[in-house]
């Protein structure tokens, strides 16, 4: 689980400046580990007090997709061969103060990665460049036409499992210049360093970053069982199999006489 | 009560799997089966990935049959020797199984393959115990006497080499056939996550007939140390053990089990297998099916990033 990484911004302008701290930057997964709701708090620092929006994006550690798609066949409904998305982040979340449409245009969004829509995810292994229209290197999928249909589904399947998530108005002005915003973390999220990014957009364009970041890490009796698993997984085994033998063994003991 | 399962990286309701385990383990018990073939698509229901699952599964099937098969073990009704070369074949079948497994996962069929192997095995399996035991049951209403199909033992079974005596069965039949059945639950065992005991048990009473009585145990016997091999070849291979969902199903499932073998004795031997060819058949029949109906969602997250 490499370390999420996010592209550059533009050099922002100098006048204006954000600014921001989450209320946790350690987030611990114990055995009662249900999820976590973090906050962030942030302020805007601008002399001239133009209009400003605010787009925080939580970003997990990328994490390889495999997909399928089911089709018919002879009456029974199969999966397609699997296609790999790389560069697919474990867990997303893009919180705004508006609709990241309404606050800057395609480009800008795309260029970002601001958004589950401009995620810069693909599949290599389907693609392969060639010569069309007497361009050299044109990249193709064999994916087609079908291409985004697969990308969307990514994004929708991951949303259901609320790993990704856009929220229209999770960033709100408490005061003025002052922000809030809450990343609410499932059970299900990814281990690893989450990169968080704080963006100011004035007049559609990013004039200031900052870049936070959060560790989920697993603690205690959890940390302890994983570590044992992934790193002597043969003795972690025959230590979970033993114990099972013994406990059915000495359950049959122990109801032998009533 | 919600626990964080470390492996499996969901939470869970504990005293529900705790209760679950103890139902599967009680039926487990009753049925002289692992109970594998319907714990597995519960946890997948619940939540749990399913190579988590299975994996997992293997652990609690053997605790649960360890547990009544010492039961059944000072009734004197196992068979170790038989028990053992069935394990023989099993294990040769759960290795071979295992990496059937992992291609199919490759490819990307290993949910139609296991959904299909539900459907036809457990179809044709709980189809066919239901039929015989119904028939079983009408005739001992009507005082019928029971058909003449008793010890007309196939010549195969007996024309063979490297025969063995198997004094606790009162058989003397060559190894092969039971090694052959071993490999076989041994195989399917790893692929549907199952322990292979709804398999076993018909087989060993219509194809190898040995005595109803000694069945059971001999069954739970080789379903401990085929489940015992493919979980630590789990943990070994893919890190998918999860020791607290295995813990958790196995306090349930051992105290299930001794009731469950406990209940046995209650019923009729035809009566047990009418309820459990029952089981067996809705089982089949909800995870088979499902490859029939129209999906809601035509895409699908493959787990594991690389099979």
């Amino acid at each position: 689980m490499a370390g999420a990484s996010l592209p550059p911004v533009l050099p922002p302008y100098p006048s204006a400046a954000v600014s921001a701290a989450l209320t946790e930057t350690n987030v611990r997964v114990n055995s009662d580990f249900r999820g976590d709701r973090i906050v962030l708090y942030g302020a805007i620092f601008d002399p001239l007090s133009r209009p400003s929006d605010v787009v925080v994006i939580v970003r997990g550690p990328d994490q390889t997709v495999r997909i399928a798609h089911k089709s018919r066949v002879a009456g029974v409904w199969i999966n397609s061969r699997p296609v790999v998305f790389q560069g697919a982040p474990g867990f997303y979340i893009a919180a705004s103060t508006r609709p990241l449409d309404d606050i800057a245009h395609f480009g800008v969004l795309r260029r970002l990665e601001a958004g589950v829509d401009h995620l810069a995810m693909n599949a290599p292994a389907e693609q392969r460049t060639e010569t069309r229209y007497g361009v050299r290197d044109v990249v193709v999928s064999r994916l087609g036409v079908d291409y985004l249909d697969w990308r969307r589904a990514v994004v929708r399947l991951k949303e259901a499992a609320h790993l990704y998530d856009v929220a229209d108005r999770g960033v709100r002005f408490v005061d003025k210049g002052l922000f809030r915003a809450e990343i609410a973390l499932p059970a299900e999220a990814p281990i690893g360093k989450y990169d968080v990014r704080i963006l100011l957009f004035q007049d559609g364009q990013p004039v200031a970053e900052k870049d936070r970041s959060l560790t989920v890490e697993k603690v205690g009796v959890e940390r302890g069982l994983y570590l044992w698993a992934h790193e002597r997984p043969w003795s972690y085994g025959l230590a979970a199999m033993a114990f099972a033998l013994t406990a059915g063994w000495a359950a049959s003991t122990a109801f032998r006489r009533d | 009560m919600d626990l964080y399962l470390p492996i499996a990286e969901v939470s869970v309701n504990a005293p529900l799997l705790v209760l679950l385990g103890a139902l599967v383990g009680f039926i487990s018990g009753m049925f002289g089966i692992g109970g594998g073939f319907l714990m597995t698509p519960i946890l997948v229901f619940l939540g749990i990935p399913p190579a988590v699952a299975v994996a997992s599964m293997s652990n609690h099937v053997a605790a649960s049959s360890m547990s009544s098969v010492i039961s059944y073990g000072r009734k004197r009704s196992v068979d170790f020797r038989m028990g053992g070369v069935l394990a023989a074949g099993g294990a040769v079948g759960s290795v071979v199984g295992v990496e059937i497994f992992r291609w199919l996962r490759l490819l990307g069929q290993a949910d139609l393959v296991v959904a299909l192997s539900y459907l036809v095995f457990l179809g044709v399996i709980g189809g066919l115990m239901f039929w015989e035991s119904i028939g079983a049951i009408v005739r001992r209403r009507r005082n019928a006497p029971a058909p003449p199909r008793g010890d007309r033992r196939p010549p195969w079974l007996y024309g063979l080499p490297l025969k063995m005596r198997f004094s606790r069965s009162r058989l003397y039949i060559s190894v092969i056939p039971p090694i052959i059945l071993g490999a076989f639950v041994g195989i399917l065992s790893a692929i549907m996550g199952v322990g292979g005991g709804f398999i076993l048990v018909p087989a060993m009473v219509y194809i190898l007939r040995m005595p109803a009585n000694i069945v059971v145990g001999t069954s739970l016997f080789q379903i401990i140390i085929t489940t015992a091999l493919t979980g630590v070849l789990q943990a070994g291979r893919n890190q998918t053990v999860d020791i607290l969902l295995a813990t958790l199903l196995l306090i349930g499932g051992v105290i299930g089990a001794q009731l469950g073998a406990r209940a046995s004795s209650r019923f009729r031997a035809e009566e047990l297998r009418a309820l459990l060819a029952l089981i067996v058949l809705c089982v089949g029949l909800r995870m088979g099916l499902g490859l029939f109906f129209t999906p809601h969602e035509a895409f699908v997250l493959m787990s594991g990033s690389g099979g």
